[in-house]
């Protein structure tokens, strides 16, 4: 841009049109420098969200690695991997345009296909990204649930279908501007006139994810010895509690990117030319998501001190992880304040979860159903009783008396969505998902024989232990290697002995 | 966009023409909402750099759990992994209820601030909840250093009392004191109200982090006393090595990852230009930085390399992380206002410095399982010292604003004001934390609450304590679940098999 005003006082004198033209023209190139510009920001910021988000796949990956036995350990980090993997191919193909793919008919998306006619004004490829990586972690939160037990193809199959149609069939309804309960709809015909708000995904990742292994699990049972004859339950404890708080820690990290960079744009403004705007928003929504981790990992600590006596850090790793599930639907629209509430109830509920599950003897390696399921409808919750007005109608939308939070006195209506949204996700999943794992079962292709289970996933499926820490160790796996043969389609547990101690 | 510009040739020209108040206020409206959106434009991009930032220094936290995790003995891992995720999670509660009004609520006798508590009347023109956000990264990693001087002998509640105390109390002082607008020896005050005429520059916390955490180990180890086994009768040590040098090098990575957070996001702005409408600018100052960093611990590790082959013969992977530690923590505070080819001398220094603090720890039977107290806080006050030696006039004048006569680095001729104030600010760091940490300690022994017995020392804290071991490799390896689930405490009697 280059405005001289030498050339600008010629202009003026005689010929007001061209001069008008002149500025004008000078002015306009402004605006379109501002359009690049808020493009560029805006993609950066949701691009590195994604990014960070896909590092919550690591952090996943570690977290069930520790958590499993040893003798399963490549068996769950190859299904992270996988997860990751088959979701990108599934996610790009029609996962994407079954969620986004609007205009549709509230159910379900039907365009952009293998991204066709991506970018579009709306849409760009990072939002597609970030996305695939929201995908991708229902799927891996399933995988935890039903660890230890299930046979390789079971997991290909539930992981291409949730990722590919039942995970975003449920975000097409709440997140897309078609979506039946979505509050971002075009037309203003909201539910309940104010839509479910699930600003990140309590609702529609994390109990996606949870109630899907919820089914897998009760419909595979518990694994061998979780619970004696007697009907007492036998902690079957991780192998490696340093991997459980890398992956923690790793899934922190990844939750910055999953709960702020949930604003998709930073460069929104509330009242132009001050500081109020979006990226204040987005700072608070880190602040919030924080502080309610926080809260639910020490509630977690004295809690557990108090019924176990002992400080364990792995039941500290799940309780943050649970008040990280649940402010994730209301990160956006509450006070910090509040978010210490919503992580000091999430502790509680899983705590209380967790004492149920052992009551019916479901046995989940991850705690992934209790903690996902659980604490990510008590998020939804939450966000009916503590969502701010102010900050409901900077995200969604001007709205003259938008319902908002029983406690902050916006009355039922709110709740109300929300109760809906926890019913309709647990029916929704529970049809799909359920369906899927009980004709899996009858194809006898969903749970393992006792014998391999008894030895391990890694010696009988997946060519060898995961650790070899001396060098006659290793020998030894290489007979054990030769006696699986590579065409074989299920090496029995005869030919394999068990697990070498 | 909303409020997007909207400029009409045809209304411009009748305006020219008749009326030419009406025309310049036409033109000054739309160059006042271009100016609005610039205004916009650039709290987005700096709130966007200064989260991300964030995000990269609390990604040191995973590095610090990793690194202690690795260089404490198996039977202590859990315990010490436990503190590191409290450090985090406690640190959030405290900062947020009052350590950030300490230490940047604003005040008027530089001492301590006093308002914000729960971020209250938040965000202000000045400070956003990214800025809150990035003060609490920094607030837990000075928590981190402390824990790993005192690991593997201490009692679990001492760790959450002082964990408390330091990122809630003795921390924020600290920073305000150095940071905020209104501390007694801060940069940022008005250019003719600063300690010798400069303020102490510590750019991203030389001191303020890294001393303040050595020194609070520092204190916490030596009221302690040294683990059991570490020296013999006769006065010779026996080290105690980690159990396991892959979990360092991954600690150490990611340390290094968050430090490019940590220095060049000290900034907190990006958008800041030194000479407008040219290439030069802070995000010109910001690559400086990093650069600066990253040659400071190369340097420094290449230099604990080959000292380390020379004094002990071993090409050792441990050694050399700490000693690319000690270059980080060294350049820290002077990372922006440093030429890269003065880095290079404060890594080697660092090196050095480290190398020799350890020998002295070891003259003097100082135990430190982590070298917290001798990387952070010996390097860390090298780096002040560094900062009164060799910072560029022209640098601080960009980042801590334009002064006439602004003193600056010794051997740059800059005269030795900047290196007194350096020292009062060495002295006056290691004063406050003895005199809070040294005497929080002192009174947890008393109370019997610092240190635990010798027996479940022996045994390991995690059989102890936390529930049972961290590693199980073989199935029949896991005695924990025959405990009764009824008992308070586990059944001790099986020592864990190594």
């Amino acid at each position: 841009m280059s405005c001289s005003a030498t050339d600008l006082a010629v202009l003026l004198g005689p010929n007001a049109t061209a001069a008008a033209n002149y500025i004008c023209g000078q002015l306009g190139d402004v605006n379109n420098k501002f359009i690049d510009t808020a493009f560029a920001i805006d993609n950066t910021y949701l691009l590195f969200s994604a990014y960070l988000v896909f590092s919550m796949q690591l952090g996943f990956a570690m977290l069930c690695a520790g958590s499993v036995r040893a003798k399963n350990t490549m068996n769950i980090m190859l299904t992270n991997v996988l997860d990751a993997a088959a979701g990108g191919l599934f996610y790009y193909l029609f996962g994407y345009a079954f969620a986004f793919g609007s205009p549709s008919n509230g159910f379900i998306g039907k365009h952009y296909f293998g991204l066709k006619d991506i970018p579009t004004a709306s849409a760009d490829y990072s939002n597609f990204l970030y996305q695939w990586a929201f995908a991708i972690a229902a799927a891996g939160i399933t995988s935890g649930s039903i660890a230890e037990r299930t046979q390789f193809v079971a997991y290909l199959i539930y992981s291409s279908f949730l990722t590919g149609f039942v995970y975003p069939v449920v975000s097409h309804w709440f997140w897309s501007v078609d979506g039946w309960a979505s509050p971002f709809r075009t037309d203003g015909d909201l539910l309940f006139s104010t839509g479910a708000i699930d600003f990140a995904g309590s609702g529609v990742v994390h109990m996606v994810g949870g109630i899907a292994g919820l089914w897998g699990a009760l419909i595979e049972g518990p694994r061998l010895g979780r619970f004696d004859n007697g009907g007492r339950a036998i902690a079957l404890r991780g192998h490696s509690a340093s991997l459980v708080v890398l992956g923690t820690f790793l899934l922190w990290f990844g939750w910055y990117g999953f709960n702020p960079g949930s604003f998709n744009k930073i460069l929104v403004t509330y009242e132009t030319g001050t500081y109020n705007g979006q990226w204040s928003a987005v700072g608070r929504t880190a602040v919030t998501t924080t502080l309610a981790g926080c809260t639910a990992a020490l509630t977690t600590l004295f809690g557990k001190r108090l019924l176990s006596g002992h400080w364990n850090v792995t039941d500290v790793c799940n309780g943050l992880l649970g008040g990280f599930a649940a402010i994730t639907g209301g990160c956006s629209v509450v006070e910090p304040w509040a978010a210490i509430i919503c992580g000091f109830v999430a502790a509680l509920v899983l705590l209380g979860c967790n004492k149920l599950a052992e009551k019916l003897k479901y046995d989940d390696p991850l705690e992934a159903a209790q903690l996902h399921g659980g604490c990510g409808a008590w998020g939804l919750i939450f966000t009916a009783l503590f969502a701010q007005e102010k900050y409901l109608n900077q995200i969604y939308g001007n709205k003259p008396g938008r319902p908002h939070g029983l406690f902050m006195g916006g009355g039922g209506k709110l709740l109300g969505a929300q109760l809906i949204q926890i019913i309709v996700i647990t029916g929704w999943v529970s049809a799909t998902m359920g369906t899927l794992f009980f004709i899996l079962k009858k194809m006898k292709l969903l749970r393992i024989s006792s014998e391999d289970e008894m030895a391990g996933m890694d010696m009988t499926r997946h060519g060898g232990f995961a650790y070899m820490y001396f060098d006659d160790d290793e020998s030894h796996k290489a007979i054990q290697l030769r006696r699986v043969e590579p065409r074989s389609p299920s090496p029995s547990g005869a030919n394999t002995t068990p697990t070498p101690v």
